[in-house]
């Protein structure tokens, strides 16, 4: 076997096992740091797909940001860190109807689309396509998240500020 | 990439991996020595002189040695798994970190173009590590330690990001070989090598707000408050010993040596020669690059010994409302300067 | 704005000047001794172990009586007319044998009363402070240089002495005893007679 399928194949497990993990672990920290390793997973496969910038990326913003902030809202919240949940399945009969026309569905399109296999081209700098990808074809939609994050920076901060000006008043 | 790994051979590359590795294992010795040199010499003490003859150059051999003996302890009611393994995460993640620094001209783990975005995408999992050895723990101690260290690495990535994205901005490459080779040659008033913080005024400014987040990124003095021994007892480390606590120690001396030596690249040339041509070449421009970063390791040894702790709020004071703003500003003006010069 | 530039201007100032601070003191010289090979020489008059010349000692016990925890502990035996012990030197003659001198440093409380009282200056402290031992026995010195023998055979020779001067005053004690009986005896005799005289010149 290659030395890349072995990897597929290695970091797929670790993506899936700590993806089976996350779901049934009774500990939400557990759960948390199980999510981790799923996300590093997803971000080794996007290695082996030569997209490296969207593997970054990957860790940067899901590892790095926004498992941290997931995290520590869990810790602050009162308890959160001892909270254990109950993974017992309710509503057995049509959780399981579903599941299973959802399962019939995959494998359908997994087997009835006709799936090309070709060879990727070896791209030495996709931080430039990129560039130039969001800067020309997709500068509406980048321009359009760059004004969504914007507003929600705004909401936050006048949230915090609004309730620190209403904390004082009352105290 | 597949194709790079088809084609050699996996043991050359087990060799090329072991190349930073031994770097950081030989400067981690000298480096705790030397800390506890200058902390000495600054106090108008000796630091350790028993072990090993001259100056007890062997003291932190000696420490190793003794760290290996001792019981490796883990707490009853800790996170078992989460315990053993966040150690060897936080040491991974420093040195996988190391892939992309270009040691010299000749030699970089990896010429991926995404060079320092990697690097710095790597280094925040570093935070989850100290999380993770907080949580497990079941100590109050570490708790609070762990929070701490993801409230400060998350906010002190916001201006380390920013003011590397000057840099990049100026250089045009993300690929720190690439930026460094931008720098060589003396140009800059007939004798100045070319290094990027003498090419521009914006990246002084830059490079000020760069160093401040790396001694908040890696835990030194004056932003040790994940770890602060006065009132955490030591913060995310307090229930560990022997090797899992010196695989802490070991990570967080990389990752000091890798965020110096990449302020060396970016701001001071990498691996060239300050002298032009003179002193150039491979092992030359190794023995540069490694100059300059140890430079920088030991000016955050001297600010360590020379200042107090910040408070919490203070810390994040520094970072929300003064750098952060202060490196926006700067990556504006610095592109300013980039469309009219 | 100024405000924040003069407040940055002011940190970074305040940040240079304690480097400056350090840095000059990385440079200036190390105050450490390293001890076990350098040592620091005790202050005159520092107190520590004592020491007792015990050439010098003439056994008067003041030492022992001057001491507020009791930690020495002498006894002497008195010398036999036939040796002679010599005299210390500051010119006193030595009288007694010194069959025991020991001193408890376990118990010594360092006061330093033990050392003016002495009218040899023969117990003294010396700047030595590195006696610590395992066992709280090995704290007690022994200064006697008499060896067992000898304090036994000084013991037996003492008694005998002093024996042989009880006799020796009983005996005296006796005779003049004898001398004063036969005294009175004849006292009374002539007593005696002289009132028979006196009674034959009456009549």
């Amino acid at each position: 076997m290659e030395l890349t399928t072995i990897l597929f194949y290695l970091f797929a497990s670790v993506t899936l096992g700590s993806a089976t993990i996350m779901v049934f672990s009774k500990n939400i920290v557990h759960s948390a740091f199980a999510l981790m390793f799923t996300l590093m997973g997803v971000a080794a496969l996007y290695v082996l797909l030569y997209a490296d910038f969207l593997a970054a990326t990957q860790l940067l913003v899901y590892v790095g940001g926004i498992l941290i902030l997931i995290l520590f809202g869990v810790m602050l919240t009162s308890q959160g860190y001892s909270l254990s949940f109950k993974t017992i399945t309710v509503n057995l009969l049509p959780a399981s109807l579903i599941s299973v026309a959802v399962a019939v569905l995959l494998i359908f399109a997994f087997l009835s689309t006709d799936w090309t296999i070709s060879e990727v081209a070896e791209r030495s700098d996709t931080v430039y396509d990129l560039g130039m990808l969001l800067m020309g074809d997709y500068i509406l939609p980048f321009i359009a998240v760059g004004v969504l994050l914007l507003v929600a920076i705004i909401g936050a901060i006048l949230m915090s500020t609004r309730l620190s000006a209403e904390n004082n008043g009352a105290s | 990439m597949s194709q790079i790994l088809l084609n050699i051979n996996p043991i050359a590359i087990l060799v090329h991996a072991a190349i930073p590795l031994t770097i950081i294992l030989v400067y981690a010795l000298v480096a705790i020595w030397g800390e506890r040199k200058i902390a000495g010499f600054i106090q108008d003490r000796l630091g350790p002189m028993r072990v090993g003859g001259w100056h007890g150059w062997a003291q932190s051999i000696a420490d190793l040695l003794k760290l290996i003996q001792k019981e490796d302890i883990i707490p009853t009611d800790a996170s078992r798994f989460l315990f053993k393994f966040a150690p060897f995460m936080m040491f991974a993640a420093s040195y996988a970190a190391f892939a992309v620094i270009p040691f010299s001209s000749a030699y970089i783990g990896s010429m991926v173009n995404i060079g320092v975005f990697y690097l710095l995408a790597v280094t925040s999992v570093l935070t989850l590590s100290v999380i993770m050895a907080g949580w497990a723990s079941n100590n109050k101690w570490s708790l609070l330690g762990g929070m701490r260290s993801a409230a400060q690495m998350v906010s002190y990535e916001v201006p380390t990001i920013a003011s590397v994205l000057t840099v990049v901005l100026v250089a045009g490459s993300l690929n720190l070989m690439t930026v460094t080779e931008l720098q060589a040659g003396n140009d800059i008033l007939g004798f100045l090598p070319n290094w990027l913080i003498f090419q521009n005024p914006f990246l002084i400014v830059a490079f000020i707000i760069f160093f401040i987040s790396i001694l908040a990124e890696s835990h030194r003095v004056p932003f040790d408050l994940p770890e602060s021994e006065s009132e955490l007892v030591g913060g995310y480390q307090t229930e560990y010993s022997g090797m899992r606590w010196a695989m802490f120690m070991l990570a967080e001396y990389a990752d000091m040596l890798l965020l110096s030596l990449l302020g060396a690249t970016l701001f001071f040339g990498g691996w060239n020669s300050p002298f032009g041509d003179f002193m150039g070449g491979p092992l030359w421009g190794f023995f540069w690059f490694m100059l300059k970063g140890l430079l920088l390791v030991i000016v955050m040894m001297w600010i360590r010994w020379t200042l107090p702790r910040y408070r919490v709020d203070q810390l994040m004071h520094i970072c929300w409302s003064i750098l952060i703003p202060l490196s926006f500003i700067n990556l504006v003006l610095t592109a300013l300067w980039e469309v009219i010069f | 704005m100024l405000n924040a530039v003069k407040q940055s201007w002011l940190t970074f100032r305040s940040i240079f000047t304690g480097m400056g601070v350090t840095i000059r003191h990385f440079f200036g010289k190390s105050v450490t001794l390293q001890y076990p090979d350098e040592k620091m020489e005790l202050p005159k008059g520092a107190r520590s172990r004592l020491f007792v010349n015990i050439d010098d000692c003439i056994g008067c016990n003041l030492c022992a009586r001057a001491c507020p925890v009791n930690c020495i502990d002498i006894e002497t035996v008195a010398a036999t007319q036939d040796v002679d012990l010599g005299k210390t030197s500051t010119g006193n003659p030595k009288r007694f044998w010194l069959t025991l001198f020991d001193i408890d440093m376990a118990k010594c409380m360092y006061c330093d009363l033990c050392v003016h009282p002495c009218p040899t200056n023969c117990i003294y402290m010396v700047p030595e402070y590195e006696y610590s031992e395992y066992d709280r026995i090995n704290l007690v010195y022994h200064f006697s240089n008499l060896e067992p023998e000898m304090v036994a055979e000084v013991k037996v020779k003492a008694e005998l002495e002093a024996e042989q001067k009880k006799r020796d005053r009983e005996e005296m004690m006796r005779k003049k005893a004898e001398e004063k009986a036969k005294k009175e005896l004849e006292e009374k005799k002539k007593a005696a007679e002289e009132s028979k005289k006196e009674d034959k010149e009456e009549e």
